[in-house]
């Protein structure tokens, strides 16, 4: 932290927020909300004696709660700038009646009370997220008493009790009655690899097993007199040198005991604990009696990151971490291109992890700046003015804000640098304004006619989204899992690319069955497009049942690249809904869809003629 | 919290309830048989209305 202070080439905002991100890569404007923090941090030399004088005392939160700090506080011994600042929730206020200490003893005169919030514009290339995790609050596992028992612990307070910068200065004692603890237990996994009921988290949080471990070697060479019990699921080690550093601690005397308890009770005189759980090991019942309980807790994502996610236009993954442009080939890029993510952002990880990722992260962005120039996606939208009414619908649904709407000139348009090319905007498009480059509209209606001939009525018609089920496709067939011949595909970038008439088009050449399919929510490499989809395949439905069609001849998969086999099931599973479309149903969708499709095109030459009518009377207004 | 809502499975027919909302950013499975081919009761009533409408 002090280097990048000091950096000369680095601008460091701290106690600052990012309120404002426009632009796109290589042209990114950020407005950045400084704080006010009611002392002037370029003369505060943190000498500390406003802090002496202050009379209010509110929980310190660097401390965890375990020590108090004053209305003007440092929020942390290491901090970046080294500048106090002042909580104004606690604050007696600037009048002298009621305080105005720090104001009086301050020498430096550095003191504002009516410093305000700043706003700050930057204009950067690139942007790097690494905005950290929370961790997870146990509260709600009532089975652990957090709340109950003074001496249940999280292992984030362990941590504040134990550092020599901590509450207690190092001096390792519970809470009940400040003595120093001499049988500690540690329960591995609060809040994570919970797959059943709605508490904790189902992933692996990645650090606590060898946070734990850590901290039993810390204990035992501290306090060699205390016992240390590890409650686990499973010891995860992996790492360099991990393994030996568990291996260590076992050899330490530490004890590790494969269950988690199910029950803590208290002694009301001692406060002492009691753990029961099941050895899965042995199959014993074990009940143990511990001075403290340290909860080992797990990593969440940080409690503003879905801010951050709204102004960089970033995805999460089920876990709400952000999500990568791709797990193996981009692992610190975004969908959106210029964004980087790193660190706890991306996933829980320790620092060795954490500082790779963002060194990772940093080499990608210095690599684009350097270039100078991106190039463009060869397949990106294009809206036709003379066609376009500016209704704004394709900016709405634009996953990457890569539209602009002019609603007095009545027209939108394409910021090139920005679009990925889903093609999502194409297909909300309702005035066919919207062109996808080597994508077209005219380019899949002439893919269907070729795939949909005389022998429609034996074939699957599907629509596999280029990342995943075309992919899924793929690895079924290296894997040489056998799935329908019937099965006829048309690649598309996105699903969201889908149009309600591509399907109303397959219907009405004689198709028995259309499949649309993509990628799974957490996988959309257009951030959310495929949420879209979704929205249109309702639609349909609806739409097949006025109609008289049944709905059940529309259908919607997700399916990953890495799929093979269930792309091959559902591909069976469909084939048997094929064979239960009869000719006769057949015949009555292409019959209605037929009329369908020449009452919407009448309605299309009806607009275009409006359309030519309105664009000749304003030349000769012009002339 | 959203509301329940009775999905029908168009794969295999199986009726199920389910919290939903019309922007709820969850990925729908049949627990019977893991269509992804889920259709929501209040869509289909929607239709209905303006059917009748």
């Amino acid at each position: 932290m002090m280097d990048v202070g000091r950096h000369p080439r680095i601008e460091l905002f701290a106690y600052s927020e990012v309120a404002e991100v426009d632009g796109y890569v290589g042209n990114f404007k950020v407005k950045v909300r400084k704080k006010a923090r009611y002392v002037r941090e370029e003369d505060c030399s943190s000498c500390a004696e406003c802090a002496e004088v202050c009379p209010v005392a509110v929980p310190d939160e660097f401390q965890m709660g375990l020590s108090s700090r004053k209305a003007i506080y440092l929020p942390f011994p290491q901090a970046v700038p080294a500048s106090y600042i002042i909580d104004m929730e606690a604050c007696l206020g600037t009048n002298p009646i009621a305080c105005g200490k720090c104001e009086e003893v301050c020498e430096k005169v550095c003191i504002d009370y009516d410093m305000k919030d700043e706003i700050v514009e930057l204009e950067v290339g690139v942007i790097v997220a690494a905005t950290g995790m929370d961790v997870y609050d146990p509260t709600e596992l009532d089975e652990y008493c957090y709340t109950r028992y003074d001496n249940v612990i999280t292992s984030m307070e362990f941590e504040r009790l134990i550092c020599a910068g901590g509450a207690t200065e190092g001096h390792f004692v519970r809470p009940s009655d400040h003595e120093v603890p001499q049988r500690i237990a540690f329960i591995q996994c609060v809040g994570s690899r919970n797959n059943a009921g709605d508490k904790g988290n189902a992933y692996c949080s990645n650090i606590c097993c060898m946070n734990t471990v850590k901290d039993t070697l810390l204990l035992r060479d501290h306090y060699p007199d205390c016992e240390c019990t590890v409650f686990y699921m499973d010891i995860r080690s992996f790492g360099k040198g991990f393994e030996d550093l568990y291996m260590r601690s076992r050899e330490e005397g530490v004890k590790y005991i494969r269950g988690i308890p199910g029950e803590i009770r208290e002694d009301p005189a001692t406060k002492n604990l009691t753990l029961t759980a099941e050895n899965t090991l042995t199959g014993e019942v074990v009940e143990e009696e511990f001075d403290l309980v340290v909860l080992s807790v797990g990593v969440i994502p940080r409690h503003d990151s879905p801010t951050i996610k709204k102004l960089l236009t970033l995805s999460t993954t089920g876990d709400g971490f952000y999500m990568e442009a791709h797990p193996k080939l981009k692992p610190v890029d975004t969908p959106t291109r210029g964004v980087y993510i790193c660190g706890c952002a991306e996933s829980p990880k320790d620092v060795k992890d954490s500082v790779t990722q963002a060194s990772a992260a940093a080499a990608r962005a210095i690599a684009l700046l350097n270039a100078g120039e991106v190039k463009a996606e060869a397949i990106t939208a294009a809206i036709d003015p003379a066609a376009c009414t500016g209704c704004g619908l394709c900016a709405k649904v634009c996953p990457f804000n890569a539209i602009e709407v002019d609603k007095e000139r009545k027209t939108a348009w394409v910021i090139g640098a920005m679009c990925m090319g889903c093609g999502n905007c194409g297909a909300t498009c309702n005035q066919d304004a919207v062109t996808m480059g080597h994508f077209t509209d005219a380019q899949y209606y002439a893919q269907m006619d070729a795939l949909i001939d005389e022998t429609a009525a034996d074939k699957i018609f599907t629509f596999a989204c280029n990342w995943c089920s075309y992919a899924g496709a793929d690895n079924a067939g290296i894997s040489r899992l056998p799935y329908p011949p019937t099965a006829r595909l048309v690649r598309t970038m996105c699903s969201a690319r889908v149009t309600e008439d591509f399907v109303l088009y397959a219907f009405m050449k004689g198709s028995p069955i259309v499949l649309v399919s993509g990628c799974h929510f957490a996988d959309c490499h257009y951030i959310d497009a495929n949420r879209q989809t979704v929205k249109r395949v309702y639609r349909l439905w609806d739409k097949l049942e006025k109609l008289g069609i049944r709905p059940e001849r529309l259908q919607l998969e997700w399916v990953s690249a890495a799929e093979g086999r269930k792309f091959a099931q559902v591909m069976h599973a469909v084939e048997e809904l094929r064979q239960q479309v009869t000719a006769e149903e057949i015949e009555h969708t292409v019959k209605v869809l037929t009329e369908e499709w020449e009452k919407k095109l009448a309605r299309e030459a009806k607009r275009k003629k409006k359309a030519e009518t309105d664009e000749s009377r304003d030349e000769v207004h012009v002339s | 919290m959203s509301p329940e809502t009775k999905f029908t499975c168009l794969r295999c027919g199986h009726e199920y309830v389910e919290e939903y909302a019309p922007d709820d950013d969850v990925e729908r499975a049949c627990p019977k048989c893991r269509s992804n081919s889920v259709r929501p009761e209040k869509v289909k009533k929607k239709a209905d209305a303006a059917e009748e409408k």
